[in-house]
């Protein structure tokens, strides 16, 4: 497995790894029209909206190396679609700078004016860019940051907290992989408890991650900026919808969250990443929520929450958890959660 | 008509700034430099600079703001000093290899540690190969008419290079003196609006700004980036002709010379240890001793060709550092020199440090330096590198065999 040695684990995991199991198979008796007919609505509305995006231009560059089944790659695709060609997009080092997505050996990874910040000024470089623009009256440009979690959370957190106390005009998303990814696999600020990685192996002596990650939407919404929100490209319609809202705020920073499942790193087939990202929703673990105006609002309820359990067996990275870590994971889930309804209520 | 005021280093700095009409600002306060973020911002306040002062919470950003703002077209300035400089160095290297014509005034500190807040110029000799032009000032007037200078030499489509304008901590940036403040209406004929394209991130226009570059190609990029500092050094002395022609006054391009004229011997200087050197030569003339002096007012891009034509008379170089260099034990300037001669004979050259952490460098050791150095010139030996302060220099003994020598320097020995 590679996963308790940390040596790099070279498996091609395009088919169903040993251990891991399928989710929302269609022959899942549960999974039946009637009990989750809400899911298929979702469908239906993820449908509608893919035909929208489909009739506007798609602006990244033809071809690029990003992994199979890249949930990231797939949102940074829909999300230039949406901002449109009135754009200025910062991608920092990170899988989405290695992909190409700002180009390689002198060519454009984008239609749209794009650079590559440091891994650590991505928010400042931004702000002098917005300035400007609006100096010269030209205040209507989209001026983007597409960040790994690294460079949001970690390297990149203090001119990102900077930048949003000041109340730059600028857009961040931070897809959240939850690791460096583009490196190899190592920790990060975000990789939740007992997740696997290059850095936090499972071994004689460790079990993963031993510490929580950093709560970073929440991080945000306590800098009081306008506009906060997590999304899920499992979810496109919800991000969509968030994405115009981000688009309109112009008295500060909007920032939204992206969960990213990834496939090379945390183990899972990778036809399957829109279903992992679905069940991060439905297990509770990662609500899908917005900020606004001080107040907090779940823009999706899960009616009956599905057991953690199915997210965690999803995928290799926690493959090594016991029946205590999952009932203390479960836990902690449910209090999460309880503890959100209550904050959407002030 | 321009004006006459009495202003301190980081002052004129922030006039500099003004004239310029740099319209995009960033800067994190730290000692010397402190003073000139809180002009800026009372200039800004009172409407004096139409600009956007951005209030940073860092160095790091200070620069990165900068960056963002010349890839919309700004035209950009910020300072910094001593730790400043080392947080802000990520971007710092990147501003030169993404050739972004960025002003900065380094109010030259020195390192920590030991812990220190003093004047030196450690930081910014550090960083002399990190690509930027290095402009260094003796005066008020020189750091208000460098700071525009700047913009025209780093603008200038053949060099494309940020600037950094030194200037040392407290000697310079606390000292007041007269300047003549130029009229701005000239200074907009001199320096005409930025029009800075090769990085330039429009919708109307897209690009791609540093993709992912393979080895080769890198290569020529870099040799174009030495290529074109190589290039400043004339821009720098187009612009110093245009600045003499517009407004008078002159510093030297590369190199500011005094009394080299007929000098036997030569102390080669860097930064505020220049203004009193020039009055220690003055004196030491008086007891006959030709010297004269070689200012490094540019130090990148070094000026090889042009000091090693200034030393063509010359017997022996005393050169004053308020530096030092880890390679070898000597200062930055002194290491420097070295390479100007190349293969080629050089007359002995002798180093001093001093100044280190705010200590001064007084006229006393200057002129111990002037006497050591004509010592030299005359066939005696001397210790390459000396200490102020941590050696004991016995310049009575040095001429005690020369009793008329020794009479005469009577009152100058320490
Ligand atoms: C100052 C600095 N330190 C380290 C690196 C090396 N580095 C490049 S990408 C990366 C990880 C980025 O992780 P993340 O932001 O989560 O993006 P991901 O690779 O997961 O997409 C690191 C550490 C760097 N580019 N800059
Ligand atoms: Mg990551």
């Amino acid at each position: 497995m590679g996963v308790n040695d940390g040596i790099r684990d070279n498996t091609n995991y395009s088919t169903i790894p040993e251990g891991a199991r399928p989710t929302l198979e269609k022959n899942d008796a549960f999974f039946t029209k009637k009990r989750f007919g809400f899911i298929f609505n979702e469908e239906k509305k993820t449908k509608e909206v893919y035909k929208e995006i489909t009739k506007v231009q798609d602006l990244l560059s033809p071809g690029n190396s990003a992994c199979l089944g890249c949930h990231a790659e797939l949102a940074l695709r829909t999300t230039l679609r949406i901002l449109g060609p009135n754009t200025i997009l910062a991608i920092p080092p990170g899988c989405m700078g290695g992909i190409g997505a700002v180009g390689f050996n002198g060519g454009a990874g984008a239609k749209i004016p794009v650079f590559f910040p440091l891994l650590d000024n991505t928010a400042a470089m931004l702000a002098g860019i917005k300035r400007k623009y609006i100096r010269e009256g030209r205040g209507d440009i989209n001026v983007v940051a597409f960040a790994g979690d690294g460079g949001t959370a970690d390297a990149g957190f203090q001119s990102l907290s900077g930048a949003a106390e000041r109340g730059e005009n600028i857009i961040y998303i931070c897809y959240d992989n939850e690791a460096y990814m583009n490196t190899g696999v190592q920790r990060s600020g975000t990789t939740p408890k007992w997740s696997w990685t290059q850095t936090t192996p499972v071994g004689e002596q460790t079990h993963g991650k031993s510490q929580k990650g950093k709560d970073m939407p929440m991080i945000m919404a306590q800098h009081n900026i306008p506009y906060v929100a997590t999304a899920n490209p499992s979810y496109m319609h919800d991000y969509i919808a968030k994405l115009k809202k981000a688009m309109k705020v112009k008295n500060g920073m909007s920032y939204i969250h992206l969960y990213s499942g990834c496939p090379t790193g945390w183990k899972f087939p990778t036809e399957k990443t829109i279903e992992v990202g679905k069940l991060a929703v439905e297990t509770n673990l990662y609500p899908l929520w917005e900020y606004e105006d001080g107040k907090f609002r779940l823009t999706y309820e899960v009616l009956k929450r599905r057991p953690i359990s199915e997210y965690t067996e999803s995928m290799q990275k926690y493959s090594h958890l016991t029946e205590q870590n999952l009932a203390e994971l479960q836990q902690n889930v449910d209090a999460n959660y309880k503890r959100f309804k209550k904050l959407c209520k002030i | 008509m321009g004006k006459v005021d009495v202003l301190n280093g980081n002052k004129a700095a922030a006039w500099g700034a003004k004239l310029a009409r740099a319209d995009l600002m960033a800067a994190y306060p730290i000692t010397p430099q402190t003073p000139l973020v809180e002009y800026l911002a009372s200039f800004v306040a009172d409407g004096v600079i139409d600009a956007d002062l951005v209030e940073v919470e860092s160095e790091h950003s200070a620069l990165s703001v900068l960056q963002g703002g010349v890839l919309a077209g700004a035209r950009t300035f910020t300072g910094t000093s001593s730790q400043g400089l080392a947080l802000m160095y990520e971007p710092y290297i990147r501003t030169s290899t993404m050739r972004l014509p960025i002003v900065m005034a380094l109010v030259t500190r020195e390192v920590i540690s030991p812990q220190t807040v003093w004047g030196g110029q450690q930081d910014a000799v550090t960083v002399r190969d990190a690509g930027w032009i290095q402009i260094w000032c003796e005066s008020s007037q020189e750091i208000l008419d460098s700071i525009v200078q700047a913009y025209k030499i780093a603008e200038n489509k053949d060099v494309l290079l940020p600037v950094n304008v030194c200037y040392d901590g407290f000697s310079l940036s606390h000292m007041a003196e007269r300047v003549e403040i130029p009229d701005q209406k000239l200074v907009d004929q001199f320096l005409p609006k930025p029009n800075i394209t090769h990085v330039k991130l429009d919708p109307n226009n897209p690009i791609a700004v540093d993709p992912l570059t393979p080895g080769p190609m890198l290569t020529e990029f870099r040799h174009k980036q030495v290529t074109a500092m190589h290039m400043s050094k004339k821009i720098i002395e187009e612009v110093r002709q245009e600045w003499l022609e517009m407004f008078g006054r002159d510093y030297g391009g590369l190199i500011d010379l005094y009394r080299m004229e007929d000098a036997e011997i030569a102390l080669v200087c860097l930064g505020s240890p220049a203004g009193t050197a020039r009055v220690a030569i003055d004196e030491m003339r008086n007891h006959g001793i030709k010297v004269g002096m070689i200012r490094i007012r540019v130090l990148r891009p070094f000026p090889d060709e042009e000091i090693r034509k200034a030393l063509v008379n010359i017997k022996a170089i005393g050169v004053i550092d308020r530096n030092v260099s880890f390679a070898k034990g000597m200062g930055i300037s002194f290491l420097e020199l070295k390479t100007v001669f190349g293969g080629l004979k050089m007359p002995p050259m002798i180093d001093f440090i001093g100044g280190l952490g705010g200590s001064d460098v007084t006229m006393e050791q200057i002129k111990q330096a002037i006497v050591i150095t004509q010592h030299v010139a005359e066939g005696g030996e001397f210790q390459e590198v000396t200490w102020f302060g941590l050696d004991k220099i016995d310049v009575e003994t040095l001429f005690s065999m020369d009793k008329d020598r020794s009479l005469k320097l009577k009152g100058v020995s320490g």
